[in-house]
């Protein structure tokens, strides 16, 4: 989905009712030529609907106009607050059917993304200090799109439909339907309480917690069969999340798995998604192109073809920088870093009354993240000169790098700390076995530097298979 | 991932980070005397001060700066870990990164640990005895947390150890902040379990895993299944 954090045109606050229903019309409007998924319904039955509880259903599941005003934005947080209560305390569950198979999964999508935008819309508003009206409406209203609303939403939907225990049960080859109560065995339930989950992982991640976005998948399996793979945007937006918080866990041999799995993905099924859905995807795509190319460089390994060839036509220049290291390649990440990574938010109302004290959350992670990519930025220096020796100097070597010796001891022993991982083998997704990713090795004996590189065999079955799966396929 | 979950962690803390109570503002008081217990008994539980940091990002009004900066000093006894950045991405930005007419007594500690932090993870140990020694504040910042000159000490001891093979004593001395060559032999010897050369200047590290730089190669690993589609395929083909 794409973003935007322009400034929204202030409107007149307009009870009229017909006047919201035609913003409603036009916003639907505008969401079928966005995402066509809903042909079936034209505008007439849309309007006819609006005061249904069908027609809520649908409502809830649709993007925001970009432009909405604050008072849309307000309104917009009811409409979900009084449906979401309506769900989940009715007196036993409601009798409804989701509109389609993708409807959960576009209300928590769109429910999240509103969040998202709001808070960013919020800070702004505060840090520009120029808007005094909003600012106003904003500090009289700390609770609307509060982040303890929403994440109680999510929670809630996930223990209504038990979904944890539905999941487990089919993780034992169980039928599901034994432990999902009266809630979690209807479908309504069901696929709110699953997107809850992702959408955890989502509001996890923007807030800056990687770990607990990914301890929220517990229970979630990630391959081909699991429910989220029937929704591309699902799929999509789980893999970039999970790739995402690995990254910032340094657990980068992962996060590229990541990456590397959606992506590939994405190329093998372009050709039979819709034009529009596909341009939504575009983007992100990149961004995680982007998110590669940083990886790689914390980490080199040999990547699938088909993004190796992506990789270098969208960031081959850049590739090349990070790779190479230094100074130089400081800025390069930070800016592939704020291109990729999720408009982070933060979960408290900003300060208004000193717009000085709001650091955009974004600066704030980023400038994290650069210590870590500080302290690596020697290694590939360090690595392309060992690779040259079998024993090696260490005062020949600094000389060599024009550094003290004292200087290239640290960066021997950064570059050396750094090729032990945590890689995932099994079970959820924070487990791992540490091991050794990289292919040079070496150890000291006072000033002596002994190196050894690891020797890859050539993958001749390997190579031998792939093409002909290619010839033949 | 070092200090990510200690067997030491009880019953009720693993109830609370692992359910809804975390997100209970009463749970602070839980975790902060928590977090005293860690301190003293210098053992480290991240994912649990993790939570704590949670509940202050999303309830302001109880953080306490202390318990803050002990959590920082805690994640960063971990080096080389993620600890500490998992920590500080839970701050909230105007804490860790302060604004041009913000300085509060808060942001300044924070980011005075960052800057020692960065030294652990950037390996310039001697650089960051000074660091420490340079300010009264570093003093006062990890008073609350028991042993953590000697556990940085031994995490260094240990690093060194994955490394090397010998080390120069007057190296040794810089990176483990002694005072003098007698030290940095007592605690080798006594602390460490290695030996000195018999000249006196250097440490000799025992073979581990990973001091030894051995060479390996990979060779490719073929097993049947691996045919398994292209003789599915050959099979069908036929029929």
């Amino acid at each position: 989905m794409s973003y935007q954090n322009g400034l929204a045109p202030a409107r007149a606050i307009d009870d009229d009712s017909d006047v919201e229903e035609e913003a409603l019309v036009a916003d639907y409007k505008e969401q079928v030529q966005y995402e066509g998924g809903l042909d079936e319904l034209d505008q007439a039955t849309l309007a006819a609907q609006a005061d249904e509880i069908q027609g809520r259903l649908v409502m809830a599941a649709q993007p925001l106009d970009f432009q909405a005003s604050l008072e849309t934005k307000f309104q917009s947080y009811d409409n979900y607050c009084s449906l979401f209560h309506y769900i989940l305390n009715s007196e036993g569950p409601v009798d409804l059917e989701p509109p389609s198979y993708y409807w959960a999964w576009d209300v928590i999508d769109e429910f999240i993304y509103q969040f998202n935008t709001f808070s960013s819309y919020r800070a702004r508003i505060a840090r520009e200090g120029k808007n005094e009206e909003e600012a106003q409406i904003l500090r009289d209203n700390p609770n609307t799109w509060g982040c303890y609303s929403v994440l109680n939403v999510l929670y809630s939907l996930i223990q209504k439909s038990q979904i944890t225990e539905q999941l487990a049960a089919m993780r034992r080859n169980e039928d599901p339907m034994t432990v999902a109560g009266p809630y979690g065995s209807k479908n309504l339930y069901r696929m709110l309480g699953y997107f809850s989950i992702i959408g955890l992982l989502r509001v996890h991640c923007l807030l800056g917690d990687f770990s607990l976005a990914l301890k929220t998948l517990d229970d979630i399996e990630l391959n081909k069969k699991a429910m989220f793979a029937r929704v591309m945007a699902a799929h999509f937006t789980t893999y970039y999340y999970v790739g995402f918080s690995y990254m910032m866990m340094r657990r980068y041999a992962d996060a590229i798995r990541m990456f590397s799995h959606i992506l590939v993905y994405v190329s093998r099924t372009k050709n039979f998604q819709k034009n529009s859905q596909y341009d939504s995807i575009t983007k992100k795509n990149d961004q995680m192109l982007a998110l590669i190319a940083i990886c790689v460089a914390f980490h080199p390994t040999r990547l699938d073809d088909t993004i190796h060839v992506a990789l270098r036509e969208k960031y081959g220049d850049q590739l090349l920088k990070l790779q190479r290291g230094g100074p130089e390649s400081l800025p390069v990440y930070e800016e592939l870093f704020k291109l990729a990574c999720p408009k982070f938010i933060s979960p408290i109302p900003p300060d208004f009354d000193r717009p000085e004290n709001n650091t955009d959350p974004i600066d704030h992670h980023l400038s994290v993240f650069m210590e870590e990519v500080k302290t690596n930025m020697w290694s590939p220096t360090v690595k392309s000169y060992l690779r040259l020796y079998t024993t090696m100097d260490l005062k020949k070597l600094a000389g060599f790098l024009d550094v003290k010796p004292e200087e290239l001891r640290s960066w021997l022993l950064v570059n050396k700390q750094r090729t032990k991982q945590l890689r995932w083998t099994e079970g959820g997704l924070l487990e791992g076995e540490l091991i050794n990713i990289g292919d040079l090795d070496y150890a000291l004996q006072g000033d002596i530097i002994h190196i050894s590189e690891t020797k890859m065999g050539r993958k001749l079955v390997d190579w031998y298979l792939r093409n002909l799966a290619r010839t033949y396929a | 991932m070092n200090g990510e979950d200690p067997q030491e962690r009880p019953e009720q803390i693993r109830n609370i980070i692992n359910g809804l109570e975390r997100y209970n503002p009463q749970a602070a008081e839980v975790l902060e005397a928590y977090l005293q217990q860690q301190c003293e008994q210098k053992f480290c539980d991240c994912n649990a001060n993790r939570a704590l940091l949670k509940l202050y990002q999303l309830n302001p009004d109880r953080i306490k700066d202390e318990v803050i900066t002990n959590i920082l000093v805690k994640a960063m006894t971990q080096f080389p870990s993620p600890q500490f950045d998992l920590a500080l991405h839970l701050l909230s930005p105007s804490q860790s990164n302060p604004g041009p007419n913000s300085t509060s007594d808060l942001t300044e500690a924070v980011a005075k640990l960052r800057v020692l932090n960065a030294q652990l993870e950037g390996a310039q140990y001697a650089r960051f005895w000074a660091t420490l020694d340079s300010d009264d504040i570093y003093a006062d910042l990890t008073t609350d947390i028991a042993g953590f000159e000697e556990t940085i000490r031994v995490r260094i001891a240990q690093l060194v150890s994955q490394a090397f093979r010998e080390v120069q004593v007057d190296v040794l001395e810089a990176w483990l902040g002694l005072d003098d060559a007698e030290a940095v032999k007592k605690f080798a010897t006594e602390t460490c379990r290695w030996k000195v050369s018999e000249d006196g200047a250097t440490v000799l590290i025992p073979a581990n895993p990973d001091n030894e730089a051995k060479k390996t190669e990979i060779r490719e690993e073929v097993s049947v299944d691996m045919f398994s589609r292209v003789i599915r395929r050959a099979w069908e083909g036929e029929a």
